[in-house]
Formats: structure tokens, sequence, C-alpha cells
């Protein structure tokens, strides 16, 4: 027998006192398209569904002294539509555009799709290659939490007990992502890589590459970083770089893939993504 | 057993007060209160036939809790045959372009139809099947729904529909 229970919370603060005093048995509901999935299969039932989906102060994609801010509510869609985005943070904007599908993207929110911490999260490698920053509200205050420290496990985050995130910022960046799917659309990622960069003329003064579907949360790949950053950038570089992904993957076989698969195709994926982001496609 | 709830909201133009418990869907809310043209496939979120419009924007109603739409408003594929124009001209060019085979995808397929056409979807094939890719019909019948849509929105282009 399935026992929650509902509340509403209208704003911030409503949902903050909430949280606070529901403590481990508060479950945290906006677009659904997870919490509903888990209720039917039976998980985390006798929790307290507190809904958010209605709180402003969580929506809205802007740009604030050359900073990023994209709210915990806005949804896939909103994303994927942005032409901020598409400008400022394009590796975010393309993980958007092959999120799910349009109808789903319409409902899914981006702090719903970190806060499930599935390792195919497809918002995740773009945020880690961002460098982007969870803001997060509790009853005892607010705190900041780097995307690359976010993730804890398979379906794990970093994440209290009565805390909520309101938003995410980040620098804007040249960036790229690709997506490895079985499908064009509706597809759990194989293989997903996210990169940017900052280019003095041909020469990586800096560069973040993460990856998503290849281990138990979304990694950074610290090996092709390192032998990018400081070169000029040309096909050859990138060939080798691109290979050295395989020491920071620890892919499995699941019903998507194998892991041997995931490792042929991963340095493949950040080749793709390295030249969308340094030069907006893929040539 | 958990005690139900009460939820106020909007359906098909008409102010409805739903008994639910706490943890259903909209879809298992709509079903109970005898909307069956929402239909009932995966209820995972993977085949698109109960979609709804969820103030105005395409929502598959099996994974959006029903106690959230408190206050909000719902429109079903059958609520909009008889108060929408154009999702009544869509729902007409599926019978015409035998775009209906079982039928049971149908309804969501018409509701992400409207959606589509609504926020200025284009006579563009390419951009109709990626705005129903988020819908199944198992009896493989896509060519005609996409030339369904395609119809319609050819009509607005010409601007013989408002």
């Amino acid at each position: 027998m399935k026992e929650f229970a509902f509340v509403n919370a209208p704003t911030l603060d409503s949902a903050v006192a909430l949280l606070g005093e529901l403590g481990e048995k508060a479950y945290v509901v906006a677009g659904g398209t997870n919490v509903m999935v888990d209720i039917r299969v039976g998980k985390r039932n006798g929790r307290t569904l507190v809904n958010i989906r209605d709180i402003g102060a969580l929506k809205g994609i802007s740009l604030q002294n050359d900073e990023m801010r994209v709210g915990a509510l806005a949804t896939l869609s909103q994303i994927a539509a942005s032409e901020l985005l598409k400008e400022k943070a394009p590796c975010l904007y393309m993980a958007a555009n092959v999120f799910a599908d349009p109808t789903t993207r319409n409902s899914a929110t981006i702090a719903g799709n970190c806060a499930g911490a599935s390792p195919a999260a497809d918002t995740a490698p773009s945020l880690l290659a961002l460098n982007a920053i969870a803001h997060i509200v509790s009853a005892k205050g607010e705190r900041q939490l780097n995307m690359n420290e976010f993730f804890a496990g398979v379906n794990r985050t970093h994440l209290q007990p009565g805390e909520l995130i309101t938003h995410f910022t980040f620098k804007p960046s040249k960036s790229g992502f690709i997506k490895l799917g079985i499908r064009n659309s509706m597809a759990i990622s194989i293989v997903t890589a996210a990169a940017a960069l900052e280019l003095a003329g041909d020469v990586v003064t800096t560069c973040r590459v993460a990856l998503g579907s290849v281990a138990p949360t979304p990694v950074r790949a610290k090996s092709v970083e390192a032998a990018l950053t400081g070169q000029r950038l040309t096909e050859e570089l990138l060939a080798h770089a691109a290979e050295r992904v395989r020491e920071d993957i620890s892919p499995i076989d699941d019903v998507r893939a194998t892991g041997a698969y995931r490792r042929e195709v991963a340095p493949v994926c950040v080749k793709r993504a390295v030249k969308l982001a340094a030069y907006g496609e893929c040539r | 057993m958990c005690d139900k709830i009460k939820i106020n909201l909007v359906v098909n133009g008409e102010p409805v007060t739903f008994e639910v418990q706490p943890h259903v869907s909209l879809l298992r809310a709509l079903r109970d209160n005898y909307y069956y043209d929402v239909k009932c496939g995966c209820e995972e979120g993977d085949c698109g036939t109960c979609t709804v419009l969820l103030d105005g924007i395409a929502t598959k109603s099996c994974i959006t809790l029903a106690a959230a739409c408190e206050g909000h408003e719902v429109w079903t594929d059958k609520g909009l045959g008889y108060n929408d124009a154009l999702a009544a001209r869509l729902q007409a060019a599926f019978v015409e372009c035998g775009s209906i085979q079982c039928g049971f995808c149908s309804p969501g397929m018409i509701v992400a139809g409207v959606h589509y056409l609504k926020h200025g979807g284009k006579a563009d094939r390419r951009a109709i099947k990626r705005s129903i890719s988020g819908n199944l019909c198992r009896c493989t019948g896509y060519v005609k729904i996409v030339d369904a849509i395609y119809k319609v929105a050819q009509e607005i282009e010409r601007g013989a529909l408002a």
C-alpha cells in the first residue's frame, strides 16, 4: 500500500520551512518526471511530497554581471529554447535539445535532473564542464556547492536533508556537448561528453571536459584536460588527447551498451565535444 | 490507506474538484473522474498517449502529480475538440489523412500536435517529427500522423485558419 502525504510550498520561505521540519521524510517534487516513476515502482513509500512547482523565485534564466543564472525550476524546454544559453553556454543548450523528448522537456527541470543523480543525467556533464555552482538553501542558511563536488554516487548527491537547490550560476564559455543514444529521442545516454574551452589564438589556455554514463557519477576527464591545456589545438593533438579519456572513466555493461563499447566511443565523443566547443561545429 | 485530499482545478474550461490520494498522477485523477479520452499507456513517461495541455503546455499526465495541479488549467483532447477551432481542425485532419489506425495514440498525438501548432510550428516535416517524438504509435502510422499536422500547418500559413 502506498502511503504518501502531500504539502504545497507556494513560496521559497515556505519550502525551506517545510523541508526543515520534515527532514529526511520530505520528497521534493517539481516536474515529477522522476518522482512519479519512483512512486509507481514503490520507491520512497511513506514520504511527504513537497510540491515546489509554483515557486516563482526558483524560475528564470538570466545574465547578471557576466554570470549566467539558471533557476532550479528552469525546464529543459526553456533551456532548449534560450537564445541566451545558446550564445553563452552552448553545451547546456545542446544537452537540453537532446534531453528525452520535447513533451517530457516541458516538465523536467534542471535541478530535478541533477538531484536525481542518474549517472546518465544529460545536463550534468555540461554543468561540470562549465564549473557551475549550485546555490543551496536550508533553514540553516545558504551555501554553494561546485557541481564538480555535487554527485556522491548512483542516485546520490551531497545535498543534505532539508536542503533545496535554488539556482545554478556559471561563467559564459565556449562549449559543446554531444550525446550518443540508441535513438534520436527518448534515449537514455550511452555516452555523453561536454567540453568548455578558452583559446588564445589556437592555443588552449583552459579547458574542462566531462562525461556522463561512463562511471557511477558524471566525471571530469582530467587526463584529457592535461593533454590539451597549453597546447595548440590541432587534429593530431586532439586525437591523442581524446584517447586518454580511457584513464578517466570506469564504464559498466548495462542494457544500453557494454563497458567495452563505451570505452571505444568515449574518445570519439570527447573529440566531437571539443570541436563543437572550439569551432561551433564538428568539422 | 492514506487520506484523500481535495484538489481544485479547471478541466476543459470547467472548474472541478477531484478527491485523490496524495501520490496519484494527473492521469489517474482524470481517468477516475471519467475523462477517458486521456489514455493510459506505459505510465512512466515514455509513450505520450496520456499527453494533455497543462496551462497551455503539452504535458505527460502520467508523470505529473495530480495534487500539484491545484489551481492549474488542464485541457484534454476531447475538450479541445469541442472548444478550440485549431484542435478541432487537427482532429478532422487526422480523419482525412487516415492518421488513426487503432486510435490509442491519437489523443496524445493530437495534443502534441496542437502544442506544436500553437507555439508557432511551421509546415516542416522534420520539425513536426521532432515535436511528436515523445509519442509512440505502435501501429507505426507515423507518416500519416505527420501528414495531418503538416496539412493544418500549411492551412495556418496560407491564412485559411486563425
